[in-house]
């Protein structure tokens, strides 16, 4: 399962997906057994973290739920008042009607607006270059504009946001992310002077074959 | 036991039982460096935490504190400077506000969650391995909780590696290094406390700040239309190794004249490409600069204003820069 399909389940439990990209996932819950134990997975990980002590405790929980189950066994009339699409006794039916919930629960409100495509259509993928142009070093002369709040560089300030928030998720890395922009804009108010001209320059980066000869 | 009881008991007993005892064909070993590293991911975005945690950088030492909060609200996050001048990061639902104490002010994006961005399907994992070595460390103990170390590093200049502690039952992320090729430390994160799950109070998510006294500064970025069908207007026509277009939204061309957003990603590390109509703006001539450690590059050419942003060294950002073309009609 690649990357993709774990970011749309996340999505789906956030409550972030389209309609359309739900009830894809939906069809995949019922057929993809790898796909719905990432889906159970997930819950189980959430919900301990949620509402118990932090830590997950899926063997608990497991056990704890045999036992309900022993003692309740399934009522026929539960089983008739299920829709006749959905087949009961089948863990991924049952999935995907969790992720039916789910999706009901989102609503119309998600803001996705198109189906991930195949890849770009109409463009020609950018090259990928092999051999690093000469750049020559130059060293980074200045801060971006960022401790003066409205009287700062807004445009700047606005993209920082913006890619903070659209490359949060990549990675991993979560708040980390946001953090320069907390950190450096106290940084140079408390000392305006420190955060500037450090010893980063832009110098042409090195290949792999070529950094090895260099150790 | 009534209908939706008895649902429930099957629903919940399905899910626990696949947790526990589905084969786990095609998974991969809890203690893969890939898998760790998916891990933190889920436990980033999934997880409630709390917790205070210090920011070394240079000589820029800064106390912050986190509280994230998963609940049937949404995800919802603070994350506020302890030290210097008072400001704040609250997300939520509804969109990202930047708070600025000192100076009176919020500037927010128009609202936007994590899907108003859609991915195209790489598989961010593999394009990871592409471009980063990922090794297992030792073990350790960081804000009284057990962590495990997973290093990951650059396999060349472009980007920056990481060393990464991970609490070793969620593999929530505990310190962070952000390092270069040569090993060299270039920041670091470390928590000093950590709550986690229902340990967690959320009343620390409201700001400290008088926020309706604040003026609010609306960001004047469109939100455009993210049709990924469309090949983008301008782009850079070279890019280095491993990184590919992840995402597109983009607003015009019209009367106002365009502005496209373009994201590339190598796995971990992201580069943003603004397009825009450069208006009045004063021209910028391949200018770099840094914030924290972000690196931006802008240039001005043929009336559109070209700005990239991105965590990544600043030889990376202008080398992207200065790659960035109108695209063939």
């Amino acid at each position: 399962m690649n990357t993709e399909s774990r970011e749309h389940l996340s999505c789906l439990m956030d409550g972030e997906i389209s309609r359309e990209t739900g009830r894809f996932l939906v069809r995949r819950l019922g057929a993809d057994e790898e796909l719905c134990a990432t889906w159970a997975r997930y819950h189980v990980v959430r919900d301990c973290l949620r509402h118990n002590d932090g830590r997950v405790s899926g063997a608990d929980l497991s056990r704890r739920v045999r036992l309900a189950l022993e003692r309740e066994s399934p009522p026929a009339v539960a089983r008739k008042s299920l829709p006749s699409w959905l087949k009961p006794l089948t863990g991924a039916a049952v999935a995907a009607s969790v992720a039916l919930m789910a999706i009901v629960a989102v609503g119309p409100g998600s803001q996705t607006v198109s189906e991930p495509a195949a890849g770009l259509a109409e463009g020609t993928p950018a090259e990928t270059f092999t051999s690093p142009q000469s750049l020559t070093p130059s060293p980074i002369s200045r801060q971006a504009s960022l401790s003066g709040g409205l009287s700062g560089d807004n445009r700047m300030n606005a993209y920082l946001l913006r890619h903070y928030q659209a490359t949060g998720s990549t990675g991993g890395k979560g708040f980390v992310t946001f953090v320069p922009i907390v950190i450096t804009s106290s940084a140079q108010a408390s000392n305006p002077e420190a955060a500037r001209d450090e010893d980063v320059d832009a110098q042409e980066p090195v290949e792999p074959a070529e950094a090895a000869q260099r150790r | 036991m009534s209908a939706r009881a008895a649902a429930s008991v099957l629903v919940a007993g399905w899910l626990a039982l696949s947790a526990g005892s589905v084969p786990a064909a095609g998974f991969e070993p809890d203690d893969e460096p890939a898998r760790w590293l998916e891990r933190m991911g889920t436990a980033m975005s999934q997880m409630s935490y709390q917790g205070t945690f210090v920011y070394v950088q240079g000589d820029d030492v800064v106390t912050m504190r986190i509280t994230h909060v998963v609940d049937d609200a949404g995800v919802r996050e603070r994350l506020v400077s302890m030290s210097g001048a008072q400001r704040e990061i609250l997300r939520d639902p509804s969109g990202v506000r930047w708070v600025l104490g000192d100076d009176h002010s919020v500037l927010q994006d128009q609202a936007f969650s994590g899907s108003f961005f859609p991915q195209l399907p790489i598989d961010q994992q593999n394009l990871a391995g592409q471009s980063y070595t990922l090794k297992l460390g030792g073990t350790g103990r960081i804000a009284g909780q057990s962590v495990r170390n997973l290093e990951v590093l650059p396999n060349d200049d472009y980007r920056y590696g990481y060393s990464l502690w991970l609490e070793e039952k969620s593999a929530l992320l505990l310190k962070w290094q952000l390092i270069d090729r040569g090993g060299r430390t270039l920041a670091k994160l470390m928590f000093t406390d950590i709550r986690m799950g229902s340990e967690v109070d959320p009343v620390e998510l409201n700001s400290s700040s008088p926020l309706k006294k604040f003026k609010t500064v609306e960001s004047r970025l469109p939100v455009g239309r993210g049709l990924l069908q469309i090949a983008p207007h301008w782009r850079p026509l070279r890019l280095p190794p491993g990184f590919e277009l992840t995402s597109h939204r983009f607003f015009g061309p019209d009367d106002n004249g365009l502005y496209e957003h373009l994201v590339y990603s190598d796995g971990l590390a992201a580069v943003s490409v603004y397009v825009e109509s450069a208006g009045g703006e004063a021209a910028r001539d391949g200018d770099l600069s840094r914030l924290g450690t972000t690196h931006a590059f802008s240039k001005s050419t043929g009336g559109m204003l070209i700005t990239v942003i991105g965590d990544v060294p600043a030889a990376t950002v202008r080398f992207i820069g200065d790659a960035v073309v109108a695209a063939s009609p």
